[in-house]
Formats: structure tokens, C-alpha cells, sequence
């Protein structure tokens, strides 16, 4: 039996919006109408093949990019804000969404926090570390933050040395990077914690002084050697455990934060990640065209960075990202300052009173054109262009919504639209002041309904 | 259809159990009379390291006057409390609850072994309740954890959420002000703005379905319509009961006690008062110190006056805590530096009024500190234990003798 069957469009299960759109905001932040449409002609096997590839290379974004973290622009001492805006700004113009999608994974797998680090220079390298191999070998990115400074600071490898080892990195590594609880002894922490000490920082590189490093013999998983940090990753990776506590992960995060794959299907994946070389483009590529992902409709709640961004790139606009990050912390996702070591824990507890309540107030600040803090650069009533209000409705559901709301919803809005014609504006508004800020209001109704908050 | 019960078994299959206790998981029960029953604990942290030793005065210690010759506050002016000890008179709102309405305490010579006088380790250790190595989760956090209930972090702006709510299975909102907890719309007028807000309320009620994520937001959507009704009518019509500080932090214990009053749930609220990092030209009867404890103490009186009148006195316990206390000799520049061992002050109308502990001994300092005789961590226990009905031990990770704070 495979677990993880292609899927392919029948007659009961046509290509259609809906799965376009699901398979957009999975694998990215939304689409805009036209790709939806490029997709609908395209699809799925040609589409995910492009979505996986990324777009081609956009010279203006990329130097955009690098200008805004160059050593001038960010300084070690620049406040996290500056930093998120930033990553922002990448994932709502890069053409390759879904690698930034990757990083904001492995980003809250490997969750490190600038209240402690405290330095956006080793924050940066830790995203670009994470970038570089978030769609390529999980060995090798599992190495890379072994040593990387921003995470070194953060569970303390720096203070680690001979005689007095640190077990903060050894244990988060095992219970939280790779293995998981349940894999592992107390016994194989604090040996193995032996091995990373004598890992410094210098000139924000990491640096090996054999006279701080304890080069005793270790016994780890019933195996003894005079490990270093290296040897001990290695023996990590080598765990059983290791390649299904990561693919658990990816499946929690690319298809339901309900529903769970069953252990068979997990077993499955995990031995295809074990002998890909824990390849992770074949993984979610795996994911990705499975009957299994497209049939988690509506099984994830966004996380507020998903809910703003795809609001954006969906509308073409192009908004501050330094407002937008600072709105951000309201909805409770601070980029480069994740609550702790394990993340957030996404899901429904995303969504509360305030953060439902700001995300609704966001939707509007962005989409009605008169927040002095997002200005006029991500107007609908631009992308609706003096369509007529029942093509306009249709054309935001389709955006947003793939058309997939109850019945119900759409007759109310309908009818808003129909009464707000008569409505009581001020004398001194022109008519196209009327006609567009009855689509802004239209707008940010739709981005208020309950299928919105969901992916 | 699904009946309520139902909906919850199977809520609990999906994972819901443990999140959906936002702040409106209550809010929907606020009726209930029960709920509106439950004990509020409000926490105020006092940021930068208030200066204990001109809090609570040990009136007849010869060494106190010679140790603060610039910025000692004479006896004859002291508030009253015992015949060792007297408060600042700027606390006098805060001593007038404890003599004239038996409700408030104060312990002494609070602190933790080893105390660290970094204000970010030191603040950290209070917010986690550890000294472990590395904190990551707090103790209201974890209390939360282990007890979901509703809770608001009462920020200034741009005020990060505090550590001591870190690891709480949902994250505690921070709220600047009501103003903020209002849907907003883009509107030609009144009767545009309503009919959009009907609309919402409309698609949320949805159709009684299998429990499900898009229930889930439903069901929360609705919530945060009734709760910014409740709100925006309780900001309109709020007249406190006494008079609050002209301050934000008056401000921010008023906005506590409007959210307390309009029974929407909430059970534990953080407020913050700063700038007690007094290093330099502190004063003694007056000036900087002098004015936060003002601040402090007329804040929290006007705060328990006020829920008194509205019938929440016996509901409500405040405690307010500092990273450090101060060194016991002030410096040359008027000021004092980094300390240890210091007072913390509750107010509450549950509370066994009085004063716990003993003043630290100022014939026997460490390093010129004040050493503590009771572990903060003791206090936390007894407010975990006696006042949420939460087991300390697992929480702080070992067992803390607790200290007869309750009546």
C-alpha cells in the first residue's frame, strides 16, 4: 500500500480553485489571480515541479534584499524589528515562496530568539544558514547550527567548557532537533555534552581551541568514542528516530494541525528521508503531490505572518514590511524571537479574542488605504478596477477564498453590497470615493470571514 | 447536531483541550456565577530594583542612619507600622490598607541564594521562579499550563510580553488599552459601521457543523464580538470607586480593575511599574524614589478600594516584586547600586493582614547586601497553592515551604 499516492485529477476529484489555492498557501503565502489561473491550466505535477524549483532569479529583489541587511543597514545592535521586516519583505516578493516557507519551518524547529542572542548580525547568518539548506540536506543543515553563533549564544555552547560542560545544547539537540523525548538517556546528554565544549566565537565565526575541549572518551547510544560536536551530530542522525521525528514535523506543518498521519504512513516517509540522505526537497515534494495533502482542506489555522503576507501578495501591494512586522507582534508571531527553544506552538493557539480581533483590524489597516502606517500601496480597489459589485465580489472570494464560502455568507454580502449603495456618505466624497470605499469595506469584510483565518 | 458535550469530547480528540481556553473560552461562561467567583491575581513587577531598604524602614537601627546619611528618611516621619518597622511615608496609601482595612502584608528579606545582580539574569530568575541555567518558561506561564485560564499582560507601549508568561499553551495578550480591543471598519457613517459588524456576526454563527478548526474560528469569533460589546460599554460608563495616580500605571491597575468589574474572566493580570534603578540622586523624603513609591502605593489603595466598592475585594490579590533590592550604603552620588533582599508587598482582601519575616539584619550584610531569610520562590508557592489551588512543587520544581499568606 503507498501511503503517500500521487494524486491525480478524476472526475470526483478535479483540478480545480480550491485545490490551487490550498496548495498556494501550503507551499507559500497564497497566489495571486493570475497564477491561480497559470496553475488551473498548468496542472499539479507541472505546477508543484515549479513551486519546488522557485521562480527565476529577480535581480531588483535580490539587491533590494542584500541593501537592507548590508553591515551599514543592520548592525549587530539593530533592534529584531528591522530584522523581521527584512524576512518580511522576502516572502512577499521573492519568487521562490516556498523556500522561505522551508526557512519559517526550520526556523521554528531550530527556535532561536534575539532577546537572548541579542546580536542581528549572528540572527542573519543563522536565517542564511537556514536558507541555504532548507530545501537540501537536513544532515548538513543539522551540523551547520551545531556551530552556528546565533545559536551557540542561545543555548550556550559558548559558556561550555572542559571540567564544566554545558547540557543545554546537548539536550535541546537530542529532545528537540532531532530525536525527540523517549530517544535518548539523561546518561547520553550529559556525555554527550562532553563533546561540545571549546566552541567559541571569534570575529563571529565559530572557533575549536582543543585546550577547552574535553577529549575524553563519551558513551553515547551504547557507543564510546572521543566525540567531538561533529561525531555526535552524526550519531544523532544515525538514530531510528531521527528521520520520523522530522518528517512528523514537516507533515504537522504542510498538511493538518488536527489530524496527524497515521504511524504507517510516517514510517514510510521517514524511511524515503533515511534513503534520500535526509533529502528534504524529496520529502516535501512527496508531501506535496500527495492525495493525502490535497485531502487536508482547511486543516491548519495561519499563523499570523501567513494571514498578512498572503493578504499582500494576493492584492499585488506592496506595503512597508517595518509596520507590518510591528503589527505582527499584536497577532503574537515575532519574527527572530520565538517564545522559547520549542517554538510556537501554532494551531488554534493562534487564535484568541485580541489576536482574532487585531488580525481583523490588520486586514483593514493594510487593505483601507487611509493607515498612515500602510498608506495606499496595497489598494483593492486598484486589483478590482471599477469592476461591476457582483463581479468584484466574486472576483475577492475567488482571490481569497477560491469562491468556497457557505451560501449564506455569500447572500449577506450581497446584500451589504446592495445597501451600502444607498449609504449616507459624506457630501464631499466623489462617487469614485463612493464606489472604492464600498469595495475597500467589501474587502475587508471578506478578509474577516472565518474561512479566512484558516489554510 | 452536536450537543456542547459532545462538541468537547470530540474538541479534546482534536487537540483543542489544552487552547482553546483564550480568554474567551470563559468569556462565553461569564454569566455563570461561579466563574464570575474565581481568584484574581495581579502581578506587579517593579523594574529596575527598588530600593527595600527605604520601603520598609527599620526605625531604631542605629546603622540604617549611618548607612544613609544623604537619603534616609528620619524616623518621627515614617508610617507606622510596628515598633521595629515603618514604611516610606510616599507608601502611606499602601500602609493604610494593611492598618485600616486588614488588607495587606508584607514580607521580608525576600530573595534567593547566590542572588545575581544583573537585572536581566536576576529579572529573569523571578519571572521564571528558577535559578536554573537557562529560562525559558515562566511561572505564570506554567501556571497557566497547568490551570488554562484567561490572562492579561496590561503593556506600555511597546512593552514586550514578560518572560513570566513564557510556556503558556496559549499566549497571553498584551492590552495598551480598551480603545485597542474595538473591531475597527472603514465606514461612511454609524449605520454603514453596524450593518458591517451584523454581517460578521453572521458569517461567524455559521451552521451547527462537526467540530472542526473552522468551528473552532467561529466560535472565537463570535466570543470577541460579544467581548469588544462588553468592553467598548464598560470603557464608556467605568467611574471608579477611588481615585486612581494620574499615571500609566494608574491607568493600566484602572483598565485591570475595568476588565475585573465587567466579569469577562480574566484571572491573572501583569502590570509594571519602572524606574527603580535608582543609581544616582534617588532622594529621601522626596524626589525620585520617592514619587514611584507614591505611584506604587496610591495605585494599588486606590485599586483595592475601588473592586472593594464593586464587591471583588475578597476575589483579589495583588503582589508586587523587584529583580534585586538595593545596597544597604548609599553611594556618592546620592543613589544606591545593586543589592539584594528586599520586601514584597500584597494587598488583598483574603490576605492575613500583617507582616511576615524579620527585617534583614543590617549588622550582618553580604558583600554590604542585605541577606534574605525567605526565598521568593516560598511566596509563589503559597500564592500558587493557597490562592490558584495549583501544586507549587512540580511547577517550581521542588518543594518550597510555604508561608502563611491566606486568612
Amino acid at each position: 500500500m503507498n501511503h503517500w499516492q500521487p494524486y491525480t485529477p478524476s472526475a470526483a476529484e478535479p483540478w480545480d480553485l480550491k485545490k490551487v489555492g490550498h496548495l498556494y498557501r501550503r507551499a507559500g503565502f497564497g497566489a495571486t489571480h493570475a497564477a491561480m489561473q497559470k496553475a488551473l491550466a498548468d496542472g499539479p505535477a507541472k505546477t508543484i515541479d515549479a513551486l519546488l524549483a522557485g521562480g527565476t532569479v529577480d535581480d531588483e529583489f535580490e539587491t533590494t534584499s542584500a541593501f537592507m541587511v548590508s553591515e551599514r543597514s543592520l548592525p549587530a545592535g539593530a533592534p529584531t524589528r528591522q530584522l523581521a521586516a527584512w524576512w518580511l519583505y522576502r516572502m512577499m516578493h521573492s519568487p521562490h515562496p516556498l523556500r522561505e516557507k522551508l526557512a519559517l519551518f526550520w526556523h521554528n524547529h531550530f527556535a532561536t530568539s534575539n532577546v537572548k542572542v541579542a546580536n542581528a548580525r549572528y540572527m542573519l547568518g543563522q536565517y542564511r544558514t537556514i536558507h541555504t539548506h532548507a530545501l537540501a540536506s537536513f544532515a548538513d543543515l543539522l551540523q551547520a547550527m551545531t556551530v552556528d553563533p546565533a545559536m551557540m549564544v542561545w543555548l550556550d555552547t559558548v559558556e561550555s567548557k572542559k571540567g564544566m560542560p554545558n547540557e543545554n545544547y546537548a539536550r535541546e539537540l537530542m529532545e528537540l532537533f532531532s530525536l525527540g523525548i523517549g530517544h535518548y538517556t539523561e546518561a547520553d546528554i550529559r556525555e554527550a555534552a562532553k563533546a561540545f565544549t571549546g566552541y567559541g566565537i571569534q570575529k563571529g565565526k565559530c572557533v575549536f581551541t582543543a585546550r577547552n575541549h574535553d577529549g575524553s572518551l563519551k558513551r553515547v547510544f551504547g557507543t564510546r568514542s572521543a566525540y567531538k560536536a561533529e561525531g555526535i551530530v552524526g550519531l544523532c542522525l544515525k538514530q531510528e528516530a531521527c528521520a520520523k521525528f522530522i518528517v512528523g514535523k514537516l507533515c504537522t506543518f504542510f498538511i493538518s494541525d488536527t489530524t496527524p498521519p497515521d504511524a504507517a504512513a510516517i514510517d514510510a516517509l521517514a524511511a524515503e528521508y533515511r534513503r534520500s540522505g535526509y533529502d528534504t526537497a524529496t520529502i516535501v515534494s512527496t508531501i506535496l503531490r500527495s492525495e493525502r495533502f490535497f485531502k487536508s482542506y482547511r486543516q491548519k489555522v495561519k499563523s499570523p505572518v501567513e494571514f498578512a503576507v498572503g493578504i499582500v501578495r494576493a492584492l499585488e501591494g506592496n506595503v512597508g514590511p517595518l509596520p507590518l512586522a510591528e503589527a505582527l507582534e499584536g497577532l503574537g508571531q515575532v519574527l527572530f524571537e520565538p517564545p522559547s527553544v520549542k517554538g510556537w506552538d501554532g494551531g488554534t493557539a493562534w487564535l484568541n479574542a485580541q489576536s482574532l480581533l487585531f488580525r481583523q483590524n490588520l486586514a483593514l489597516a493594510i487593505t483601507s488605504t487611509d493607515d498612515s502606517r500602510f498608506g495606499r500601496r496595497c489598494d483593492p480597489a486598484a486589483v478590482l478596477d471599477k469592476r461591476s459589485d457582483g463581479e468584484a465580489l466574486d472576483h475577492l472570494l475567488v482571490l481569497f477564498l477560491q469562491g468556497d464560502v457557505p451560501a449564506a455568507s455569500r447572500v449577506k454580502l450581497t446584500s451589504y453590497l446592495k445597501t451600502s449603495k444607498s449609504l449616507n456618505a459624506p457630501p464631499f466624497w466623489s462617487a469614485d470615493d463612493v464606489q472604492n470605499h464600498r469595495l475597500r469595506s467589501l474587502t475587508h469584510l471578506v478578509l474577516s470571514l472565518p474561512e479566512y483565518q484558516l489554510s | 447536531m452536536a450537543t456542547r458535550r459532545e462538541f468537547l469530547k470530540a474538541s479534546t480528540l482534536l487537540g483543542f483541550g489544552a487552547t482553546v481556553p483564550t480568554f474567551l473560552g470563559r468569556a462565553a461562561r461569564a454569566v455563570d456565577t461561579k466563574a464570575s467567583q474565581d481568584k484574581i491575581l495581579v502581578v506587579v513587577q517593579l523594574t529596575g530594583g527598588n530600593d527595600g531598604l527605604n520601603t520598609v524602614i527599620p526605625k531604631a537601627s542605629p546603622l540604617y542612619k549611618k548607612y544613609r546619611p544623604g537619603i534616609g528618611i528620619p524616623s518621627d516621619k515614617l508610617f507606622r507600622i510596628n515598633g521595629e518597622i515603618g514604611l516610606h511615608p510616599s507608601l502611606a496609601g499602601f500602609g493604610r490598607l494593611l492598618n485600616d482595612h486588614a488588607a495587606a502584608v508584607i514580607v521580608q528579606g525576600v530573595g534567593y541564594p547566590n542572588p545575581d545582580q544583573s537585572h536581566f539574569r536576576s529579572m529573569d530568575i523571578w519571572q521564571a521562579g528558577s535559578t536554573a541555567k537557562t529560562l525559558n518558561e515562566g511561572w505564570l506561564g506554567k501556571a497557566l499550563k497547568s490551570k488554562p485560564m484567561p490572562a492579561f499582560h496590561l503593556a506600555a507601549d511597546n512593552e514586550a510580553a514578560p518572560l513570566a508568561f513564557a510556556g503558556a499553551s496559549a499566549r497571553v495578550p498584551s492590552l495598551t488599552s480598551l480603545e485597542d480591543f474595538q473591531l475597527k471598519f472603514v465606514a461612511a457613517n454609524k449605520g454603514d459601521k453596524a450593518q458591517q459588524k451584523k454581517l460578521l456576526e453572521d458569517v461567524s454563527k455559521g451552521q451547527p457543523s462537526e467540530p472542526s478548526l473552522l468551528d473552532f474560528v467561529r466560535r472565537t469569533a463570535t466570543d470577541t464580538y460579544a467581548t469588544t460589546d462588553k468592553l467598548a460599554a464598560i470603557g464608556k460608563n467605568y467611574e471608579p470607586k477611588a481615585p486612581y495616580p494620574v499615571s500609566t500605571f494608574g491607568n493600566r491597575l484602572k483598565l485591570a480593575a475595568q476588565l475585573i468589574d465587567a466579569g469577562i474572566g480574566a484571572r491573572i493580570f501583569y502590570v509594571t511599574l519602572d524606574g527603580f534603578d535608582t543609581h544616582s540622586a534617588q532622594g529621601g523624603l522626596a524626589g525620585t524614589h520617592a514619587n514611584l513609591l507614591t505611584n506604587l502605593g496610591d495605585g494599588l489603595s486606590a485599586f483595592y478600594r475601588d473592586l472593594k466598592d464593586r464587591g471583588h475585594g475578597d476575589r483579589v490579590a495583588v503582589m508586587t516584586f523587584s529583580e534585586f533590592g538595593r545596597r544597604a550604603k548609599e553611594n556618592g552620588s546620592g543613589g544606591t547600586d545593586h543589592g539584594s533582599g528586599a520586601p514584597m508587598l500584597l494587598v488583598g482582601g483574603k490576605l492575613k493582614a500583617g507582616v511576615i519575616g524579620e527585617h534583614p539584619d543590617l549588622e550582618k550584610l553580604s558583600d554590604g547586601n542585605l541577606v534574605h531569610a525567605i526565598d521568593f520562590r516560598q511566596v509563589y508557592a503559597s500564592v500558587l497553592e493557597q490562592w490558584l489551588g495549583i501544586d507549587s512543587s512540580k511547577l517550581l520544581g521542588e518543594k518550597f515551604k510555604t508561608l502563611k499568606l491566606f486568612a
